[in-house]
């Protein structure tokens, strides 16, 4: 096993790599070859026109916030008005990103697939963040310093009993119940995490919460982790957590859309278009849902549970329920119904986010006679998004391909039966 | 025996009658917020998510004309009402009218509606917390002599306007065309467009008077407590849980709802007293009347979902 003194480390590394990506990539070629054999809704997993244009319109002005932000470092002859993008900025946005990408897919579940509104994604979330903090964190009132997988079996297991205690009564009877039953219980966790301080430390949050895999492997990754930061400027456990949460997004990615072509998965998408058709057909819509529902929330609780362990540090101001509200957005601009919507309405609300954030200078700048706010502008954005978009794109950005059942209320564009 | 039990029943109340003037007062707000979110869900047919925030329009508009222009309260609150309804009116117009006839969509829409007033509103006034400037914050002594309750004026303000306006939407329901013609589109849209009504005009009328009271509550939410961006979007669960409780859709319902709600809510308190009773149940004070209220809503959606005056409870 000794190594050749002649050849430099990178140099056998690299044909390594090489074979490496072409038998990962072999393989998933094959895999996608099998599954589109099997379902005609992939084949052909090209894009048809329309989503070409969409998606060139989407991506060049992305990409020109981008290049705007980016072309404008702080020793311009003449600098923009923005601040600048620098790399661990974007690092550090993108491991954020990857929790918003999870919300957004659990979201998908319950609305994309069986078409449940749930207000209480912000809820679900502050359980896995809260389960994670209070078990591991060292500032947590109980004192435990346990291993951060138990806070991830709390968030799985409280958030599975939560999510069927509200199905229970709701999920029987129309839309609108679930959507007012999880907001109130979305509110409702916000005022005990803020308020049983026996349980929580309230309002001072939680802090000391350790970091995710910390001996294993992330000891094991540092070299690479290292000279990864080296090269961007972020911290080596950024980088980490940026790989570990885009790994469990495209876990959940694959796993999630292997569900949406399975049988379940289409009697779900007849619950949404048809609820009466489903149970005509034989099938417990009532049953199905709540698994629909209880699959999102568990997704949600993940998400926390890795922003727990992310930020290391919680406190409830972050369960406003406006955070759900941003999960929506994501939602229904991507498209809803569509994992891959869903990841890129995701991005989009993140660039969102972390845009208002970073413009908010140069607002200032431009009504420098009104002082707005962050959040008010924020809050005034995802407001009106919501209404363009339901009301001029309702299948957003890149709707589900060839959708043989699609809800009568949104099928008018195909100059659909609707009602 | 049933003498005795009535008896105890009232000296045990007496001892929390401060709690039931409050609770009062609490439920004319619930009750002015959710008779108009009832109209709108009955002919609109979507929960309406941006009635807390319609009413939180209503609350800083009477800052507006009260604190800053510096009129008396009450032409702040007419004032108040009359813009709060042309808000309503305009939002549905803008917003919701293109949705019409699609329930879901009108219902996602109405949390965006909720965000942009919000957005607004916090624009306009920034973050901080306000109050009206008028007086009527010492208790009345008549009323601390007699019954041994503090009640300020504001509060009795509150609870009679309320009546006020609750007994003229009862009035016009019931003796007016308008009413009739409300009722009638309320009940089947088509079959009332079919005789004749010019449902269009009705739909209008509701989202102006549901906008109206809404107003109203905000004013009164804004007295009671103090005017913050987020004071109508707190109480919106309330107001659901008032609707729900009534049945959906049914005004009447919302009223017996609203005030059945409001009481619970400022209850909050005495149920904390019962749960501390119990040492196995965590006592909780009353931070928790939203939680309550909520509780109150899952348990009629378990039991009789239609509501106590039934509404509507399938697609």
């Amino acid at each position: 096993m000794s190594q050749s003194d002649s050849t430099p480390f990178g140099d056998r590394l690299k044909p390594a790599l090489e074979r490496l990506f072409a038998a990962v990539g072999s393989l998933w070629l094959r895999y996608e070859k099998g599954l589109a054999d099997r379902y005609e809704t992939l084949r052909g997993a090209q894009l048809t026109g329309e989503e070409r244009r969409v998606l060139a319109v989407v991506g060049i002005s992305l990409a020109a916030v981008v290049a705007l932000l980016a072309l404008n470092p702080v020793d311009a002859v003449v600098p923009l008005p923005v601040p600048s993008l620098t790399v661990p900025f974007v690092v550090s946005t993108l491991a954020i990103a990857g929790m918003y990408l999870l919300l957004t897919l659990g979201l998908n579940v319950q609305w994309g697939y069986a078409g449940l509104v749930n207000f209480s994604v912000i809820a679900f979330w502050g359980i896995g963040a809260y389960s994670g903090a209070l078990l591991a964190g060292s500032g947590s009132p109980h004192e435990l310093e346990l291993h951060p997988l138990y806070g991830l079996g709390l968030a799985v297991v409280l958030s599975v009993v939560l999510a069927v205690a509200i199905g229970l009564p709701t999920l029987r009877l129309r839309a609108d119940y679930l959507a007012i039953a999880t907001l109130g219980f979305s509110e409702i966790i916000r005022i005990i995490i803020l308020n049983e301080e026996w349980l929580t430390d309230g309002g001072l949050g939680v802090g000391g919460i350790p970091t995710l895999l910390s001996t294993w492997p992330f000891s094991l990754t540092e070299p690479v982790m290292a000279a990864l930061a080296n090269l961007t400027g972020a911290q080596p456990r950024t980088v980490f957590d940026l790989f570990l949460v885009m790994a469990v997004v495209l876990a959940v990615f694959l796993v999630l859309r292997r569900t949406q072509l399975s049988p379940w998965g289409r009697v779900l998408r007849t619950i949404r278009a048809d609820e009466d058709i489903a149970q005509a057909l034989g099938k417990n819509s009532y049953w199905y849902k709540m698994q629909a529902f209880v699959l999102g929330s568990v997704i949600m609780a993940i998400a926390g549970w890795y922003y727990a362990h992310h930020v290391r540090f919680m406190t409830p101001g972050e369960l406003e329920p406006i955070e759900t509200f941003y999960i929506w957005v994501a939602v229904i601009l991507g498209g809803s119904g569509s994992n891959r919507g869903a990841i890129i309405g995701g991005f989009t609300v993140v660039i969102i986010l972390q845009g208002t954030r970073l413009l908010n200078e140069t607002v200032d700048w431009i009504l420098f006679f009104v002082t707005v706010d962050a959040s008010a502008l924020r809050l005034l954005l995802v407001g009106l998004l919501v209404i363009v978009v339901v009301r001029l794109r309702p299948e957003g950005i890149l709707p589900p391909q060839r959708e043989h059942i699609w809800p009568g209320a949104l099928s008018e564009r195909d100059g659909g039966e609707d009602k | 025996m049933v003498e005795q039990l009535a008896i105890d029943l009232v000296e045990w109340l007496a001892g929390y009658s401060q709690l039931v003037a409050s609770g009062l007062v609490f439920s004319s707000i619930v009750v002015l917020g959710s008779i108009g979110l009832a109209l709108v869900y009955s002919v609109g047919d979507f929960p309406n998510f941006a009635h807390g925030d319609l009413m939180t329009v209503g609350a800083y508009t009477a800052v507006v004309v009260n604190v800053i222009l510096g009129f008396h309260l009450a032409i702040a609150l007419v004032v108040a009402m009359v813009a709060t309804a042309f808000v309503a009116l305009g939002t549905d117009k803008l917003v919701f009218r293109p949705l019409q006839g699609k329930p879901i969509e009108l219902l996602i829409t109405s949390i965006g509606v909720a965000f942009a007033y919000r957005a607004l509103l916090l624009m306009g006034f920034g973050p901080s917390s306000r109050s009206y400037d008028v007086g009527g914050r010492g208790g009345i002594d008549w009323v601390r002599e007699t019954f041994g309750v503090t009640v300020t004026p504001r509060q009795a303000v509150i609870v009679l306007v309320t009546l006020a306006l609750v007994t003229v939407l009862h009035i016009v329901l019931q003796y007016t065309t308008l009413g009739r013609m409300m009722r009638a589109t309320a009940e089947n849209k088509d079959l009332a467009r079919v005789s004749g009504i010019r449902t269009a005009q009705v739909l209008a009328a509701m989202w102006l008077i549901g906008g109206a009271l809404a107003g109203a509550g905000g004013v009164f939410l804004g007295l009671e407590l103090v005017v913050r961006p987020r004071v109508g979007f707190s109480i919106l669960v309330v107001l659901f849980a008032a609707v729900i409780l009534g049945g959906i859709g049914s005004v009447y319902g919302a009223m017996l709802g609203g005030f059945v709600i409001g009481m619970a809510h400022e209850m909050a308190g005495l149920f904390g007293d019962i749960s501390d009773a119990l040492p196995l149940l965590p006592g909780f004070g009353s931070e928790y009347g939203a939680a309550v209220a909520f509780v109150l809503m899952i348990l009629i959606l378990v039991v009789k979902p239609s509501g106590i005056i039934g509404g509507k409870t399938s697609a």
